[in-house]
């Protein structure tokens, strides 16, 4: 069992050792209705004999010196019924295999969900969401495709390639010999054609990556582009990335143009005949046989040629399935430590001999001491880049140090229950993220069962009322991508809203708002302070006036605390802090 | 909601004639003529000689009733048969090896005039598209037309192989030959049916997938908000949702895809059944030999597979049609800016003249009327206003961005529609509110718009600023990967970045629209050290929203709903108690000093004795 932030058990237990076993046992768990497709490949494959087999019994018959109707009669009611039923087969085996193939992408997109939700932020922080967007759909079809149409047309006709071995066998055991050498070389070559495929997918898939998101890049940036008049040189390496996608996709056409089955199947169907026509001659077989065994070899076509395609198919959905394992399977170092300690947090904040990284080598903090007391109000400044943010992630285990100990009322994090934990403390990120969902809904993210009084309230005291009420559907408007648009500083006052909805014990402020003119400025003033009453508050901020006011002042410099103190001992001690309140006095 | 969005017409498109398609698709195809005409070939080879071995086998049988066994005859079948089939092979390797190059040829030039018209559209165009979309018409809609090539050879092969059999048939049997023909409309009747219901249920596996997409794409994005409030079950549920819509969906539509072939092959093998009963019939009475019998049989799965592939055909045609007829557009979108003269100046002093100059928004929103504003070479100017007031638009025009309506813009007392428009932008440096940068390092940022500039001089450049400390913030100095859009560094840094970017170009004119997003006090107190480098060099036009850069203009230009209202120094239009005092008090006050005093009121902190050192 993985370690992970958010357990949700997935429905069944997979096995994630490699991409074709956990391919396979989500294949397995929906065995009843693969059984349908299986049974109905067989039986289409079982079926499609019938008509040769017939064939060859009229064929007697007409040749025999007297030809009977009723063996004519039986022949065509035999086909007719036979491929009436064989219909249904292939029903059972197009749609069997479609509903596995539907089940299983539900399935593996849910399982990948899940994983992503129990990611920890360290994850996610490092992890673009263009790239698990990709994975998430795109990968996720071909692992879709599999099944339908992959393994549909290779189980589908697969059978094919057993069927003359049963004719051959019927008519004359040594009959075998060609069907038996064809089966052997067919899947030598179809190995060997799998495996020189497999670079190549993966090199057409990577070059489009490649020309995709810089294509997205440009688009996005196209003033840019325009601004530095680069749009030729764009449109160059544009034709670069396009023509290295041409490139992988010719040298893919080139193998799949080698298609050795082909000439296997050449050899079969020549020898074939040949031996059947000699023991004809040889007096062993009579001339109908030599029919039926012929038709039969004539099957082997089929298998032959959906196997290009289909096999294809195969390799890039296992391809997508280890590209989703890769993220699955990544490791995560938080647990939502179930049995840790509950309880009411006064909130006093402990930083001992705190370092961090990220990728857990390279310092981005290093050996932090500090203590707040409850109910202060911390202002953390520094230049970007300093550490301000991985300080205050840190506060609400977002992330673990990898070395001292942050504790909360004495009690270091990783002793505490992580629900317990962060249900007490609130974050205001840097990029206020509210969903495509209706104001009242975005600022009761927190306490989904909170009343539309308590709502109205929370934004009262967050000054957000006031552009709410504006709003073409007040509380009932719908934000985000094709909504109403919000600005910085109001999406700040709504996440404020969000953060007195839960009343946490402890508020960080990750502030990097900008009020565009003065009203809203002190508005924005007014709702910090209302926040910070009463709880343990850190501010990361730009504003020189909550800086000034802060009750402590931590000043940051490369990962490091540079200056602590309140301002007026500041303003004594460290030059850099006081050349912030000279520079902005001009 | 997003749920629709993909499935709504952009406003650009335009329907084409069939005609006027295949002619434009055949622009493309005609460079590959002669891979076009070698393939033509090799698939009509392909096709006539595949429909041959039941010919052949008809006929040894036939030999072989009449009791005359010859063995060369044998020896001819065999070799002809393997002959056959390895020269399938042959033809295959050839249909394969050129088919992917004109696919894979004709998807890169496509995409390239796509890609080429699309950026260099004016702002206009992108203002009003969603730049998702676009991407997609570029990659995914032209691998849908390569689709339709590669789908064309395949049908193309399929009615040559079912011609050649049709006439061999016709020529042995015609009676039993025409029974066969009776299958066709049959078939044709069952698409048209179904391919209706098969596009509907199509589209809506599509609509239910875009919004699965719509889904996590909105929640993984706000996971951290989700962690925070520890709210991943909701966020989980809404997924649940969406994914199990999918499902249903998609499951319907498998449902309808699945059942098609298998109706057409039972219709086919109902056909096979009369064939074999009253075919044997026919021999009995001796008007067909056994022989010819048997290979009617043989063939008819050669005739009626083919056109089996060429009914599922129409079903896909459409989309690659569609798809082409999707791309086209963007490429002939129309452009509104447009150059009468392409004067490719050297260098610019920078003298910009504003005579009369009316600007309307492809909106229908008048801008600008009647503006004139005259800036001297090197002269730094400072635009204010309110929201609205007009002031990107002035910033836009200079840059080229946009068509205006009326009057002139001079630039060196050229009219800007003169110029080379590379030429003319070599010649500005401009800085956007959020200043983007493109995946790779810090240095091939700077280096942007000023290719040649040595890594010393870049270096040089950075430490005349801060003395270079801000390059120490980042992890591997120059060399620090930024990261798409510039994602993994500060907003700061990209600002400091895109101001580097200018330095190094050492522009002519300088056009900043200021961020508004707030810097840390550290990283401001660079930018405006970096600003002011510029300004000493560059004729500036700068759409100030901080305090410290409408100060450090020469001129403020006032503007409201399109004209100039005032203009002055800082200092004497504060004096004056005019509009630019209304505007101070409205955006610049919280920026002051002052205010950060007032503030502890605010903060209900004890002011009295606190007044910093």
């Amino acid at each position: 069992m993985t370690i992970s932030e958010f357990k949700i058990p997935f429905r069944y237990n997979t096995n994630r050792k490699s991409a074709v076993s956990w391919v396979a046992s989500h294949a397995l768990h929906h065995w009843p209705i693969f059984l349908v497709a299986i049974i109905g490949a067989i039986g289409n494959a079982a079926l499609a004999s019938v008509p040769a087999l017939q064939y060859g019994v009229v064929f007697e018959n007409l040749t025999g010196g007297n030809p009977l109707p009723s063996v004519f009669l039986r022949a065509g009611a035999i086909v007719g019924i036979s491929q009436i039923i064989r219909g249904f087969a292939q029903f059972f085996r197009n749609f069997g295999f479609e509903v596995t193939a539907q089940r299983i992408e539900r399935d593996v997109r849910d399982e990948f969900y899940i994983s992503l939700l129990g990611k920890s932020m360290t994850f996610h922080s490092l992890q673009s969401i263009g790239d698990l967007m990709a994975r998430a759909t795109n990968d996720i079809r071909e692992v879709n495709y599999i099944f339908s149409p992959g393994l549909n047309m290779v189980l589908g006709s697969i059978n094919f390639l057993f069927i003359p071995l049963g004719i051959g066998a019927s008519i004359n055991p040594a009959l075998l010999l060609t069907p038996v050498l064809f089966i052997i070389f067919y899947f030598i070559s179809i190995a060997h054609f799998l495996k020189i495929l497999e670079p190549v997918t993966q090199e057409v898939r990577s070059t489009f990556g490649t020309l995709n998101s810089r294509l997205a890049e440009d688009i996005d940036g196209i003033e840019t582009v325009k601004a530095a008049s680069q749009e030729a040189a764009e449109i160059n390496r544009f034709k670069e990335n396009s023509q290295a996608f041409r490139d992988a996709n010719v040298k893919q056409g080139d193998i799949e143009a080698r298609f050795i089955p082909l000439l296997l199947l050449a050899l079969a169907m020549g020898f074939g005949l040949l031996h059947a026509l000699i023991l004809y001659r040889q007096g062993i077989i009579p001339l109908s046989s030599v029919i039926t065994y012929f038709s039969g070899l004539s099957m082997l076509g089929f298998p032959t040629n959906t196997s290009i395609r289909s096999y294809s198919q195969i390799s890039l959905g296992i391809a997508g399935a280890r590209r989703l394992l890769s993220v699955m399977n990544s490791e995560n170092n938080l647990d939502q430590n179930e049995n840790g300690h509950s309880g009411a947090i006064s909130g006093k904040v402990n930083f001992e001999n705190v370092s961090f990284a990220y990728d857990g080598q390279n310092l981005n903090l290093h050996d932090l001491t500090f203590e707040v007391n409850p109910g202060q109000t911390v202002a953390i400044v520094g230049q970007t880049g300093s550490g301000k943010t991985s300080l205050v992630r840190l506060i609400n285990r977002t992330y673990d140090p990898l070395s001292g100990s942050v504790k909360i009322d004495g009690l270091d994090l990783r002793e505490w229950k992580l629900d317990s934990l962060r249900a007490q403390i609130s974050i205001i990120e840097q990029d206020i993220f509210l969903f495509s969902k209706s104001v009242a809904e975005n600022i009761a993210f927190g306490k989904p069962n909170a009343t539309h009084e308590e709502i109205v309230m929370a934004a009262r005291k967050a000054q957000a009322d006031g552009f709410i009420e504006e709003l073409p559907e007040g509380y009932d408007t719908v934000i985000g991508e094709r909504g109403a648009t919000i600005s910085g500083g109001q999406r700040q006052r709504l996440a404020l809203a969000r953060a007195f909805l839960t009343d946490p014990k402890i508020l960080i402020l990750d502030d990097s708002t900008s009020a565009i003119d003065s009203k809203t400025e002190d508005e924005i003033q007014q709702a910090i302070k209302l926040a910070s009453e009463g709880r343990t508050t850190f501010i990361i901020t730009h504003r020189l006036s909550q800086i000034r006011w802060a009750d402590l002042i931590i000043v940051m410099r490369k990962g490091r605390i540079s200056a602590i103190g309140t301002h007026e001992q500041l303003m004594q001690t460290s030059r850099s802090y006081r050349n912030i309140f000279a520079e902005a006095k001009e | 909601m997003a749920f629709h969005q993909g499935l709504t017409g952009e406003l650009y498109d335009r329907q084409y004639s069939n005609k006027t398609l295949l002619s434009r698709i055949w622009d493309y195809a005609k460079g590959h003529r002669t891979f076009f005409i070698w393939m033509m070939i090799t698939i009509v080879l392909q096709g006539s000689f595949a429909a041959l071995p039941p010919l052949l086998i008809s006929k040894v049988l036939d030999e072989g009733i009449a009791g005359v066994p010859n063995e060369t005859a044998y020896t001819i079948l065999v070799a002809t048969i393997i002959f056959l089939q390895v020269l399938d092979f042959v033809f295959y390797y050839i249909v394969r090896r050129l088919l992917s190059r004109i696919t894979a040829d004709m998807n890169r030039d496509l995409s390239v005039d796509a890609f080429a018209s699309s950026i260099e559209q004016d702002l206009a165009f992108h203002d009003r598209l969603s730049s998702g979309r676009i991407v997609s018409r570029i990659t995914t809609d032209t691998n849908d037309f390569s689709m339709l090539i590669r789908l064309t050879m395949d049908v193309a092969g399929s009615t040559v192989q079912s011609i050649v059999t049709a006439i061999i048939l016709f020529n042995t049997e015609w009676r039993l030959a025409l029974a066969l023909m009776a299958f066709v409309p049959i078939v044709m009747l069952v698409v048209t049916r179904f391919r209706k219901l098969a596009r509907r249920v199509t589209t809506q596996g599509m609509r239910a997938m875009a919004n699965v997409n719509a889904t996590i794409k909105e929640t993984i994005s706000g996971i951290s908000v989700a962690k925070n409030f520890r709210q991943e079950e909701e966020i989980y549920q809404e997924f649940k949702t969406s994914n199990t819509t999918s499902f249903k969906v998609n499951v319907q539509r498998g449902f309808v895809l699945s059942i098609v072939f298998p109706v057409m092959r039972t219709i086919s093998g109902i056909s096979i059944a009369i064939l074999v009963y009253f075919g044997a019939l026919t021999v009995t009475q001796g008007l067909i030999t056994a022989g010819a019998w048997y290979m009617i049989l043989l063939a008819s799965d050669r005739f009626l597979m083919p056109i089996l592939s060429i009914t599922s055909y129409w079903t896909q045609v459409q989309t690659g049609l569609s798809a082409a007829e999707r791309i086209f557009a963007l490429i002939d979108s129309e452009r509104s800016v447009i150059q009468s003269d392409d004067l490719k100046v050297e260098s610019l002093s920078g003298k910009i003249d504003f005579n009369h100059l009316g600007f309307t928004y492809a909106t229908g929103a008048k801008i600008l009327d009647d503006f004139d504003l005259h800036i001297a070479p090197s002269e730094n100017i400072a635009i204010v206003g309110h929201t609205g007031a007009g002031k990107s638009s002035i910033a836009r025009l200079i840059s080229r961005f946009y068509e205006f309506q009326e009057g002139e813009l001079l630039i060196d007392d050229i009219d800007i529609r003169k110029f080379d428009l590379p030429a003319l932008r070599r010649n500005m440096g401009i800085v956007t509110q959020v200043p983007f940068l493109f995946d790779g390092t810090v240095e091939e940022n700077i280096r942007f718009a000023a290719p040649n500039i040595s890594r010393e001089e870049i270096t040089q450049l950075a430490h005349q600023i801060g003395n270079g400390e801000w390059l120490e913030t980042f992890s591997n100095g120059l060399d620090t990967q930024v990261g798409e859009r510039g994602a993994h560094i500060s907003m700061g840094q990209r600002q400091l970045v895109a101001l580097m970017r200018v330095l190094a170009h050492k522009p002519a004119i300088f056009i900043l629209d200021e961020a508004t997003a707030s810097i840390d006090p550290f990283t401001e107190y660079q930018i405006q050290q970096a600003l002011g480098l510029i300004l000493q060099r560059s004729t500036s036009i700068l759409i100030a929203h901080r305090l410290s850069t409408v100060r450090s203009a020469d001129r403020i230009i006032v503007l409201d709903h399109g004209s100039i209202i005032e203009e002055g120094s800082h200092q004497g239009l504060l004096e004056q108690g005019g509009h630019y005092a209304e505007l101070y008090n409205t955006y610049f006050r919280h920026q002051s000093l002052q205010y950060v005093e007032e503030a502890g009121q605010i903060l209900g902190k004890d002011v009295t004795g606190k007044i910093p050192a």
